[in-house]
């Protein structure tokens, strides 16, 4: 089944063409990469699919569902929940608190304003700190956790708004290599036992191959490669403007 | 229950106050009564959605206008009166709202204050309704509320009842999500949040309030004028709320107590109130930028504090 297809997707800042006639689908239940240089293009396609930036043309498709140019509040409550790359959290906030605020607004509990929000969504929020392993600082104040955790505690908040499909946007980056491997573990985990789709961009070509089943490789903005990472690995043009780099 | 020990021992004191200390000092003790409302109303908006509203002495003076005209047009009772003021600011603030929350930071500010001023010219210019610059006079409250203690008790039920409404919101999970907003808008809607829908609605909240405190000013003073709504009104609780500190629920009654005490005090030996203030603006925005609750939240862990949080912009941020 089809959950996201994009169709002819334009975008311009200026006279910077972002996004050139993107056109991909993602089939329920998939991990997918999508990968280029800097300044490929990777987070303002992000961007246009979360409703951060307006399409300049093309379409997005939910479920069969036209949610192009949706504004973003609209697009999450959908089940499409996206982490940043740079963390993008409640810093003067606790942990718990931050993870507690994405589950409420998933439960859809945030106009409820005469309950104690102490009292709510306690076990859901300490299972979520739990799977995040962010159990020792639950009550830590974000803005002192360090970056790590932070990208943890970004991909938690995500995870609070039970997504159906998952944006991650260069989820371990400014990790170390064992902090890298068990986020992406724990990705790999929701993918195969939730059936959550994902689709994230990486700069490690390691994790790339590592865990992504399907691979978009992106040039100024363009797609000009993609299939299973064996086929884009031997794709000739792939090689030349992407991985020549790494080789 | 411990932690909020104190807060028995504040409402017994307020209980006993009317009875030791002088006319005079009760006259006082109402207008922090109804100030410290007006401020913590205001608050609403600054501290825990973090936008600076400058016109909220708009809201305030609708509430004083609609009990005011009630009360000298008709015989409705006065506890309806301050219901039809907190519904009637409310409508204003819905209305005005809807375009400020379109906007945020020094815009949101300034938009604010020019729908305040924009009203404060109309209540000023329009004669036949709101007595124009007269204002309205006698404005008599019921007879059992003559007698300024009796007025005293009835303010502070009418107060504290407002506070405990606005401190149960304030924890509720839209008070939270209105920390939320505060601390990264762009990250609560993308958790599925309609951000300027929940700024509206926590305005036109912090709006009622406002006008229930102005609603309580007209029978007390015996009369009103169109200087409730201008500016300077406005100024008023963004004082309180830079003394008290805005990181906490009870810091703006704080400031209403400290700037109201030192209103009296100042003005009884110079007109140079506006320097005073000013002086001791810049102080505390200078040595305690948490305002006196943030300092003493600091001090004494323990009083009424929840957790106090070095971020790592290295402020200290305080949140109750």
């Amino acid at each position: 089944m089809v959950i996201l297809k994009v169709e002819h997707l334009f975008k311009a800042f200026g006279g910077l063409q972002a996004t050139v006639d993107v056109n991909f689908e993602m089939k329920s239940g998939e991990i997918s990469a999508i990968i280029g240089p800097n300044g490929a293009g990777k987070s303002t396609l992000f961007n246009l699919l979360t409703g951060y930036h307006r399409v300049d043309s093309g379409s997005v498709f939910f479920h069969e569902k036209d949610i192009t140019n949706w504004p973003p509040y609209k697009i999450a409550r959908l089940g499409i929940a996206r982490a940043f790359q740079i963390s993008n959290i409640y810093l003067a906030l606790t942990t718990y608190e931050n993870i507690r605020q994405a589950i409420l607004a998933q439960q859809r509990k945030t106009l409820n304003i005469f309950r104690t929000a102490t009292q709510m969504a306690k076990k859901e929020t300490r299972d979520l700190i739990e799977i995040a392993g962010l159990s020792r600082h639950a009550n830590a104040v974000a803005g002192n956790l360090s970056q790590g955790d932070k990208k943890r505690l970004e991909l938690a908040i995500a995870l609070g708004c039970k997504p159906k499909l998952l944006f991650l946007d260069e989820p371990t980056a400014g990790m170390s290599k064992d902090e890298t491997h068990e986020t992406m573990s724990l990705v790999q985990q929701l993918n195969r036992e939730m059936g959550l789709t994902i689709l994230f961009t990486e700069h490690d070509m390691s994790v790339v191959f590592g865990y992504a089943k399907h691979l978009t490789v992106l040039h100024q903005g363009a797609i000009i490669a993609e299939g299973s990472p064996e086929s884009v690995r031997s794709n000739e043009a792939a090689q030349k403007i992407y991985l020549g780099e790494e080789a | 229950m411990y932690r909020y020990g104190w807060l028995g021992v504040l409402f017994a004191a307020t209980l006993v106050l009317p009875q030791i200390i002088g006319e005079y000092w009760i006259h006082i003790a109402v207008e922090i009564l109804i100030m410290g409302l007006f401020a913590v109303s205001f608050n609403m908006i600054f501290g825990y959605m973090g936008q600076l509203s400058f016109g909220h002495a708009a809201y305030f003076g609708v509430g004083a206008y609609a009990t005011g005209l009630l009360l000298v047009k008709t015989s409705v009772p006065l506890p309806f009166c301050l219901l039809i003021s907190m519904v009637t600011a409310g409508v204003f603030a819905l209305i005005i709202g809807y375009f400020c929350v379109r906007l945020t930071g020094i815009y949101f500010a300034i938009l604010t204050m020019a729908f305040g001023q924009l009203l404060y010219y109309i209540i000023f210019q329009w004669y036949s309704f709101t007595g124009g610059d007269d204002g309205l006079q006698g404005i008599v409250p019921p007879d059992w509320l003559i007698n300024v203690k009796a007025y005293y008790y009835f303010t502070l039920f009418i107060v504290i009842v407002g506070l405990a409404i606005m401190w149960r919101i304030s924890e509720s999970p839209f008070g939270y999500t209105m920390r939320s907003i505060r601390e990264n808008a762009e990250r609560t809607r993308f958790i599925g949040i309609h951000v300027r829908k929940y700024m509206l609605i926590n305005f036109v909240i912090a709006g009622m309030f406002a006008g229930l405190a102005g609603g309580l000013l007209g029978p007390f003073n015996r009369s009103i004028a169109p200087d409730l709504c201008n500016w300077h009104q406005s100024g008023i609780p963004v004082f309180m709320t830079v003394i008290g500190g805005p990181l906490g629920f009870f810091g703006p009654i704080i400031g209403s107590v400290i700037y109201t005490f030192l209103f009296a005090f100042v003005t009884g030996f110079t007109e140079y109130w506006p320097l005073t203030i000013g002086l001791v603006i810049i102080a505390v925005v200078l040595f305690v930028p948490g305002g006196v609750l943030g300092l003493v939240q600091t001090k004494f862990k323990a009083f009424g504090a929840g957790k106090i949080a070095k971020t790592e912009r290295g402020s200290t941020e305080t949140e109750i």
